[in-house]
């Protein structure tokens, strides 16, 4: 009865019923979208490596080794000796090792020298490995790959010639040595999109003239020569370690960890992401606030809307006092009404959730590397709902209990 | 000849070059560790955690009382399964564990044990002498044990209860790792909340 009352009355205010049902909806949809991108998010950073048990390096933290090694973010404290990593590479318990040499730079992006083994075993996104979109993995001593953002941002494509500059933001570039780009990596959303991948032999080569950081004047070994050079590395900046079963993973990580030749650290990336996580984690928190506020801003016009009509709605009240409706049937009145618009309104805005997110999905994967799932609601965001339900019928009190002091008086009383 | 001289010679310099390397372990009293690691229906556990937590004290056990609450501590840590308790819908068994006291000196004359042993002999006694002494003072000693277990069912590893912080009164927290299929996680575990959801992980 009462039920049939409140729809039919929210039905004849169907305008303002309508906008408020919208406000509540998009701020629903906002609130969720931002969950759902927070959690995509946090889901990509934790992709961004996976596949590898150990990565080691230089002893610094664990955080700092990550960011060099994989985000291509800062620098090495150290550098690995090829010693150590050949003895780490003849453990019984190392399944792969991959090595990662960086420091040098074309343009804005890094330029890593690394081995076959980086395209065989780098994973990202639960398990998938490193596609070519154009072209094919480094061959020759002056091959190169490259990320589908160097590609993009300098307008590269297969068989174009590049110059790698030495260090990082220096302007003397290793021009005896042009290299060649021989393919062009799929967008993955990871570090790799923005590197330049070549051999570990083409990270010596291309110092082969110089020595302490600077050009020896007047030298130029030919290419030629080089190539019959022995180019075996003196150092690697990090490693990537896969163990034949993850039981021998923590031992592994110790022996690295308490190596006695040389100070290395070895980490399991997953923590190290963890860890990393909780550092960036707080711009997480920021947002959800944000998304919190939106919601309780719709919940309190809702407030409003209710107030006001209030005022056009005395003499129904009235009415229904004068029938004799209890002063408790005008308040259940209420709060129902507001019920009822926040459960469409939270259902419209799941809708327009999913909407949205079939829309944006792609896009957004292309352009930001963010890849944001469609799954059903979880656990937690359907209590966030019933939670957005139930503050409709708290704040929709307000209103209501000032209904249910004044409704038979004010509604009878004539106001000029 | 001539290299196998050099050879010699530098296995004869070794040991004086691995002294120089001096390396400590962070300790942090109140503060343990267990590495899990999964695979297939194997479970390695890997546990760590200062005297302090385990005994109360970190000097040598010198008085029968101390030596009784090492002995009964070590003996408690080869049970793990009354420590870290598993679902039973796992069904897991200890297939091998083992517990011991490890000391600073110790882990020194470990790591070099395993490259020379015989050169070592003598020089490890006159520092021995030298060690003990220090332990007296600032040493610090911590437990360690290694667990293999057999779990028939390890889909239903959802959760680990730390009975753990029942067992040792002076244990606050416990940092733990998990690698399992899914990838390595980190977790922290307190007194206050002594169980471990690993739902995510499977």
């Amino acid at each position: 009865m009462i039920l049939r009352l409140a729809i039919a009355s929210l039905l004849a205010r169907a305008l303002t019923v309508g906008m408020t049902i919208l406000a509540i909806a998009l701020s629903v949809a906002l609130f969720l979208g931002v969950e759902k991108v927070r959690t995509g998010a946090k889901a990509s950073f934790a992709d961004t490596i996976s596949g590898t048990d150990l990565i080691v390096g230089a002893r610094s933290g664990s955080v700092q080794l990550l960011l060099y090694s994989v985000f291509r973010i800062g620098n090495a404290t150290n550098n690995v000796t090829w010693e150590s990593y050949l003895d780490i590479a003849a453990r019984p318990d190392v399944d792969w090792i991959v090595p990662i040499s960086l420091g040098d730079s074309h343009r804005q992006f890094r330029v890593m020298g690394t081995t076959q083994g980086f395209f065989e075993h780098y994973r990202y996104r639960q398990g998938r490995p490193l596609e070519m979109s154009d072209g094919v993995v480094m061959d020759d001593l002056f091959d190169t790959v490259i990320g589908a953002d160097v590609a993009k941002t300098l307008g590269y494509s297969v068989g174009d010639p590049i110059i790698v500059a030495h260090g990082l933001a220096s302007f003397t570039e290793h021009k005896d040595q042009p290299f060649r780009v021989s393919g062009i990596l799929e967008k993955t959303g990871t570090p790799v999109d923005r590197t330049v991948i070549v051999s570990m032999q083409a990270i010596e080569a291309i110092h082969v003239d110089w020595q302490s950081g600077a050009q020896i004047p007047g030298q130029s070994t030919p290419v030629e020569a080089i190539r019959q050079m022995d180019l075996e590395p003196k150092a690697v900046t990090a490693a990537l370690v896969g163990v034949k079963s993850p039981l021998q993973t923590f031992a592994l990580q110790r022996a690295i960890n308490e190596y006695p030749e040389e100070p290395l650290l070895a980490i399991l990336p997953g923590v190290a992401l963890q860890e990393l996580w909780g550092i960036v984690g707080i711009a997480e928190t920021a947002l959800l606030a944000v998304s919190v506020m939106v919601v309780v801003t719709a919940l309190i016009g809702m407030m409003a809307t209710i107030f006001s009509s209030l005022n056009e709605r005395r003499r129904e009240m009235a009415i229904f006092r004068a029938m004799g409706a209890r002063p408790e049937v005008i308040l259940g009145l209420l709060v129902l009404e507001a019920v009822l618009m926040a459960a469409v309104g939270t259902l419209l805005g799941l809708a327009l959730l999913y909407v949205g997110l079939t829309i944006a999905q792609p896009i957004v994967d292309a352009a930001f590397g963010l890849w944001v799932p469609i799954d059903t609601p979880s656990m937690r965001e359907i209590l966030t709902l019933l939670a957005v339900i139930g503050a409709s019928a708290l704040v929709s009190l307000v209103p209501a209990l000032r209904a249910y002091r004044i409704s038979l008086a004010d509604g009878m009383m004539v106001r000029t | 000849m001539k290299q196998t001289l050099s050879l010699i010679a530098i296995l004869a310099a070794y040991p004086a070059l691995a002294e120089e390397t001096r390396q400590l372990d962070a300790h942090e009293h109140g503060v343990g560790a267990l590495n899990i690691a999964v695979d297939g229906t194997t479970l390695a556990m890997e546990f760590h955690a200062p005297g302090a937590d385990i005994v109360g004290f970190e000097h040598a056990a010198n008085s029968q009382e101390d030596r009784a609450a090492v002995d009964a501590a070590v003996a408690t840590l080869a049970a793990p399964l009354d420590l870290f308790v598993l679902p039973a819908g796992a069904e897991c068994s200890v297939t091998q564990a083992s517990a011991e006291l490890e000391s600073e000196e110790d882990h020194e004359d470990h790591a070099a044990d395993e490259d020379h042993e015989d050169h070592e002999d003598h020089e490890e006694h006159a520092e021995h002498d030298e060690h003990e002494e220090h332990a007296d003072e600032a040493g610090h000693t911590e437990f360690h044990a290694e667990y293999t277990l057999n779990c028939a069912n390890p889909e239903a590893l959802t959760e680990i209860t730390f009975a753990y912080f029942d067992t040792f009164e002076n244990a606050r927290e416990l940092e733990v790792q998990v690698i399992t299929a899914s990838g390595a996680q980190a977790f922290e575990v307190e007194r206050d909340a002594p169980v471990l959801d690993l739902r995510s992980q499977f």
